[in-house]
């Protein structure tokens, strides 16, 4: 056991905060403030990730076949730090490296990994992921979009909801029933869609966590082709564990809001009030919560850097890079006080941002029970 | 960067794991608890071993030590390790153990008093290690499960202020690792007793009501065990010691509550075993200033830099 960087890590944190200082423009506070699903985050992000891949940063944790550089998981997850802490400039290419390529080197065709993969190493490509459904959230297997077989390809029906980034994407990782006999994992197939094919109609959903986050997908008779399909029909739930065991830790809130911390302290020390014991026991209780979080993800990271399978501590990972967003994103509120409410604001751009933390990508309650359940050993109710 | 335990730490593990569930464990603690009275022989026997060496040793060093605290704590020993050999050898002397901490502006007892023989007391300008004779502190009923005394606070040898930083950092990774050891003995014999405990029919362990909490425990548990091994391996930054404490301490807190709620009345009688650890994650709730001054000192540290 030790903590510490090696020679190569730690250059290449300094590298990449000199590189950031170039790369990201004047106005990026002012770009980034509805996130990473804006329209204008997502016009950047391809300008931005191509830059990433030039330096070969992009995909450095990939294998070198596939245009990435064997580089340990390490590199990829200060990357991942680095890019979160200041408000993502991949935009939605973060999963496009994180899990959506890392699915189609396992799973897909020569054709399919050639098409992706080298567009998905050179930044140019955005993705949505088309997994949740009115009456399919939690309950994800429960899902009722329907691929029917139709010669040598799908005839597609059925609606996607909460979906990030689709209006700017180009493709769908896209989960379907193939087989509406079999239930719950069984019969899923996932589908590398496309989003421009006819009977792919997307609408925005108002949603007061800011404007261009959720979308509703609604698919009518659209023809997907078989060979969009992503491994072997009615596998798809094998396929999507595998493509997500690690994404729990994937997207690194807690280095956001460390950020947001020093930044409240910075704001406080200027305006004086730095002296206040009141005020320097809550930015210590939220750095204390961000720097655990930290921890227990680079828990994670080191799992995977030994090879070893996943586990709840990923789900651990979670809950405390939750509660160190929630609980900043409250205080951020609280120390700026009515400022915060106007929108785009320092704090209510953090507020937004924190608001959801418990919800997208699986809850707290479904994280709990599989710590519950798999780290605790507690039977099921 | 690597979380895996190294051979020579596996080894030190086993051993002290070994050593611990012949001389320690919540039999031993509740005689001695009846008693009052201090583990001489198993302080002797971690001695023997080499265990209260490891800061100073050639091949080991703090991190190594916090794990052995760590598990003491789980074993719920009666024994002042932390402060011995975790926070003693940052003064660069030679001190007579055991070792046991104050801090001059408080006036309650303080864990293990009334058997140490140095006194390190902790003031606005730093510290001063003081010996102390026996007799000198007065021991004093305490329902915390530490033996707990009343100790002078006047005189001692003053140590320079960058020292006494130093030492006051090591007992901030000393109370989490203590802190995580203990929570975690809690935690776990909460677990054992809510899987077999059974009410309307089912083992209670099953209701999702409970559950959640005790996983929540779980993360605040895990938390503070990774956050004092990570700062003792980085030699107990300012920052990181206060952050490992702060965290840490308040997470006694829910773990305290959680377990007693969850056993139920028979969590407070002394034949049942939770009492051995949770009573004494009260007293790590308040040492050294509590939660809110370690979590003073993170501001310090991180944004004043004046001191910590
Ligand atoms: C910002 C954001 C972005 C998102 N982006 C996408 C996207 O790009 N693509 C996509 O497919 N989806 C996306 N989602 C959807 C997200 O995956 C779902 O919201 C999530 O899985 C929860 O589903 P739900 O909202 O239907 O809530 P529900 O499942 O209805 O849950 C409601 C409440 O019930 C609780 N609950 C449910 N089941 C249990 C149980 N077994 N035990 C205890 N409590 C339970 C939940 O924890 C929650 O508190 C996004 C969501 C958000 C907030």
């Amino acid at each position: 056991m030790e903590f510490g960087w090696s020679e190569g890590d730690r250059k290449f944190r300094q590298d990449l905060a000199k590189f950031l200082e170039e790369a990201l423009p004047e106005d990026w506070e002012e770009v980034s403030k509805d996130g990473p699903g804006s329209d204008a985050q997502a016009a950047f992000s391809k300008e931005f990730s191509g830059k990433l891949a030039e330096r070969g940063w992009l995909t450095q944790h990939w294998p070198s076949e596939y245009g990435g550089s064997d580089a340990p998981p390490w590199r990829h997850a200060i990357l991942s730090e680095a890019m979160w802490a200041c408000g993502e400039p991949r935009g939605p290419q973060y999963m496009n490296v994180n899990w959506i390529g890392p699915a189609i080197m396992e799973y897909g065709s020569e054709a399919q990994k050639s098409e992706h993969l080298s567009r998905i190493s050179r930044g140019d490509v955005l993705w949505c992921q088309g997994f949740s459904e009115p009456n399919a959230g939690s309950d994800l297997v429960s899902l009722t979009t329907r691929a029917e077989p139709r010669g040598d390809d799908y005839l597609v029906n059925g609606q996607k909801i909460w979906t990030s980034y689709c209006q700017n994407a180009d493709f769908c990782f896209l989960l379907v029933r193939t087989n509406p006999q079999e239930r719950r994992h069984r019969g899923i197939s996932v589908l590398l869609m496309p989003m421009d094919l006819a009977g792919v109609e997307v609408r925005e959903i108002d949603a007061v966590i800011g404007d261009r986050y959720f979308h509703e997908v609604f698919l009518t008779d659209v023809v997907v082709p078989k060979s969009c399909r992503l491994g072997p029909e009615n596998e798809g739930w094998a396929i999507t564990s595998y493509a997500l065991q690690f994404e729990r830790v994937g997207a690194p809130r807690y280095a956001r809001a460390a950020l947001t911390v020093d930044l409240l302290a910075e704001n406080a020390a200027a305006g004086g009030r730095l002296a206040d014991p009141n005020l320097q026991e809550k930015l210590g209780h939220a750095r204390a919560l961000c720097e655990a979080a930290r921890v227990l993800h680079y828990r994670v990271i080191d799992q995977r850097t030994h090879g070893l399978p996943p586990s709840a501590d990923s789900n651990v990972a979670r809950i405390a890079g939750t509660m160190a967003d929630l609980a900043v994103g409250e205080l951020a509120l609280e120390i700026w006080g009515s400022e915060s409410l106007v929108y785009g604001s320092v704090g209510d751009s953090n507020f937004r941002a924190s608001m959801s933390a418990g919800i997208a990508t699986g809850t707290t309650e479904v994280n709990l029970n599989l710590i519950a359940q798999r780290l605790l050993g507690l039977p099921r109710e | 960067m690597d979380f895996e335990l190294n051979t020579d730490q596996t080894a030190i593990l086993e051993a002290v794991e070994t050593l611990l569930a012949r001389q320690a464990g919540p039999e031993r603690a509740r005689e001695l608890n009846a008693k009052g009275g201090y583990d001489a022989e198993l302080d002797a026997a971690l001695e023997a071993a080499g265990f209260t060496e490891l800061v100073q040793g050639n091949d080991t060093g703090p991190l190594e030590a916090t794990l052995v605290l760590e598990a003491v704590a789980r074993h719920a020993g009666f024994v002042a390790y932390g402060a011995t050999a975790l926070v003693a050898p940052a003064s660069g002397h030679t001190l007579a153990g055991p070792v046991a901490l104050a801090l001059a502006e408080e006036n309650g007892p303080v864990r293990y008093g009334a058997s140490a023989r140095t006194l390190l007391i902790f003031d606005s300008q730093g510290v001063r290690m003081r010996p102390l004779e026996p007799g000198e502190a007065k021991p004093v009923r305490a329902n915390f499960g530490y033996p707990m005394a009343w100790v002078p606070r006047d005189g001692g040898d003053r140590l320079s202020p960058d020292v006494a930083l130093r030492m006051r950092a090591w007992s901030r990774v000393a109370l989490a690792a203590e802190a995580a050891g203990t929570m975690k003995a809690a935690l776990d014999f909460t677990i054992a007793y809510v899987k077999q405990r059974k009410q309307f029919g089912r083992a209670i362990g099953s209701f999702q009501a409970l559950q959640h909490r005790l996983a929540q425990a779980a993360v605040q548990v895990e938390g503070s065990r990774w956050l004092a091994y990570e700062a003792a391996w980085s030699n107990a930054p300012n920052e990181a010691a206060a952050v490992a404490a702060a965290y840490a301490a308040s997470a006694t807190q829910r773990v305290f509550y959680e377990t007693h709620q969850q056993n139920g009345a028979i969590g407070f009688t002394r034949e049942h075993d939770l009492h051995v650890w949770s009573m004494r994650l009260q007293a790590l709730r308040l040492e050294m200033e509590g939660v809110a001054g370690h979590q003073r000192a993170v501001s310090r540290a991180r944004w004043i830099r004046a001191e910590a």
